[in-house]
């Protein structure tokens, strides 16, 4: 039984973030510090992610950070704490940098009392480099558990904003299931549409997005908001017949 | 059928299109006892031997006693023979299995280019020691595994003998995680095919394999839904399938290859855009359409290959009658 099915995102300022993973559980609860927290609450919401993640102990959910690519270091730093599964990193540039963020994580194993090599890594694909060298950055790390389809905001890269089907997304995702499936990583994303992904799906959305995705070799994927969790559980149970 | 694998050219120094006419792969068991019945009674362009490794008893030496009279008789319908091998075991397997008179060897579960090569070396050594010609002996890929399509460019070019990328999707779907019951409405195999594809040509071989759903299925179906989907796959890029069933062979033989009808027109084009060059025109009309250079040119290719695949059909229907 796949047992991360739903990746909930709850911003890490957010004080009733433990009350929406009580509320709707979510096979992972991922703490943010990414772009949904705003600047100005970023500092506190690293300042208490270890007590969040203490709070959530008890949950029976795996809890994850997701870290800013660009204050990734004290992201980590704050987020290596007991009780946390792993850390979601989005945009992985290249294999040097994941090695590099390995390496910081021993780091804050070892100076935040936590079993060294024991923090996972999920990472969020979000460029055209990234989806190119997908299978190096899957086995750049051994702690390397999920590979991700990122923010459709790759698309801004790789092309207009597209109007209808995104047909270049589907082989995004074709190529992240080869990479993930070869090194054994979980697959993660959704086969969403254009105006109806991530915050603003509906519900009838976001079934078809889970499982076409889970039709498509996925096992799991993000939900932006918590609304989303009962869908995705569902659709990504569904057997592999 | 034995060829230099190294010298593909054409007479006349083109490379032919496709390189190998094989419409039609069908899978047998050498434990089958009526392995020679089903062979006589199939028209597939190339039968692929899988056998079963029975445990407690010495699987090589009895694989070595029956490969030869298996070759034979897979053969008698004038099929091109191939022999699976897994990768995993695939030096024993080589060494119990490769006989004269096989057109090449189906590896299974590759996963990299250094597999690949330590097979073509083997092969070497196995084609000395059993007097087969140097450097006929063709290896083919079962696309099976995620590591293959990925990797799919270096092992189709980890070797001269390379042949064809089979795609295998009831073992890639299961392997990728997918569910293998067709419910999308599109192909979610769609851009691995065409990498495969693609791959498989820059390489010097073809991709061997049928389009959605029933490449998943492999149902019997309606003569006509299976003829839909065979010039499905054949406009993808295919040049043959693996065929489930017998019922399937006819449908792939016809549909992979240019019609009769494509052949007529593909005449007519080269006669008059050959008439207008003779008056001076390098761009001549025909039913509305233009005929330039490369129509001109793409015409030939596709009436060597309507022959090519005639002649194959005329080869098999004399062995037929030579082994009946």
């Amino acid at each position: 039984m796949n047992s991360r099915r739903s990746w909930m995102i709850v911003p890490a300022h957010q004080a009733e973030a433990t009350a929406l993973v009580a509320e709707w559980k979510p096979d992972v609860a991922v703490l943010d510090l990414e772009y949904t927290v705003p600047p100005r609450a970023k500092e506190a919401a690293r300042a208490g992610v270890a007590e969040m993640v203490r709070k959530l102990a008890d949950s029976q959910v795996d809890v994850f950070v997701r870290i800013e690519r660009d204050t990734r270091w004290a992201d980590v730093t704050a987020a290596v704490t007991r009780g946390i599964a792993g850390i979601v990193f989005a945009n992985p540039d290249g294999v040097d940098e994941v090695s590099d963020l390995d390496e910081w994580i021993l780091k804050a194993e070892t100076q935040n009392g936590v079993e060294p090599g024991s923090t996972q890594l999920a990472l969020m694909l979000e460029s055209a480099k990234g989806f190119w060298d997908a299978a190096a950055i899957a086995a750049a790390s051994t702690r390397v558990c999920a590979l991700g389809v990122g923010r459709i905001d790759l698309t801004m890269q790789l092309g207009p904003v597209p109007q209808d089907e995104f047909r270049l997304f589907r082989f995004l995702m074709s190529r992240t299931v080869v990479a993930a499936r070869m090194h054994a990583k979980q697959p993660l994303g959704a086969h969403w549409r254009p105006g109806s992904r991530g915050g603003v799906a509906t519900t009838d959305a976001t079934v078809q997005a889970a499982r076409e995705a889970r039709r498509m070799g996925f096992s799991g994927c993000v939900c932006a908001k918590p609304e989303q969790v009962p869908a995705v559980n569902e659709c990504f149970s569904e057997s592999s017949v | 059928m034995q060829h230099d694998i190294t010298s593909s050219a054409a007479p006349g120094g083109d490379k032919p299109l496709p390189k190998f006419i094989r419409r039609s792969l069908v899978a047998l068991s050498i434990n089958d006892p009526r392995l020679t019945e089903k062979a006589s009674a199939c028209e597939a362009d190339a039968i692929v031997l899988q056998f079963d490794k029975l445990s407690g008893s010495d699987w090589q030496q009895e694989l070595r006693a029956r490969m030869p009279a298996a070759i034979h008789s897979a053969a008698r319908a004038g099929a091109e023979v191939f022999v699976r091998i897994a990768r995993n075991a695939a030096i024993a397997e080589l060494d119990a299995a490769v006989f004269s008179g096989l057109t090449g060897i189906v590896l299974t579960g590759v996963s990299g280019s250094a597999e690949v090569r330590q097979v073509c070396d083997h092969l070497a050594r196995i084609e000395e020691r059993r007097g087969i010609a140097r450097n006929c002996l063709e290896i083919s890929i079962d696309v099976d595994n995620p590591a293959a399509v990925w990797h799919s460019l270096d092992i189709a070019r980890a070797s001269p003998r390379f042949g064809m990328l089979i795609v295998n999707e009831q073992a890639l779907c299961v392997s990728l995680g997918m569910q293998t019951q067709p419910q999308l409405a599109f192909d979610p195999l769609e851009y691995i095919k065409s990498q495969l594809i693609t791959v498989a040509l820059a390489a010097g071989g073809q991709a061997v394999g049928m389009s959605y759903p029933l490449g998943l299925t492999g149902q019997q179906v309606e003569d006509a839904t299976l003829k839909k989907a065979v010039r499905r796959a054949r406009d993808t890029g295919f040049k043959g399938a693996m065929c489930p069933h017998v019922s399937w062979v006819a449908a792939c033989n016809v549909g992979f290859r240019p019609s009769d009808d494509e052949a007529a027109y593909y005449r007519k084009v080269i006669e008059v855009f050959a008439e207008g060059l003779k008056r001076g025109m390098a761009s001549v009309p025909l039913d509305g359409k233009m005929v330039d250079v490369p129509v001109d040119v793409r015409a030939k290719l596709y009436l060597q290959w309507a022959n090519r695949a005639a002649a194959r059909d005329a080869e098999k229907a004399r062995a037929r009658a030579a082994s009946s």
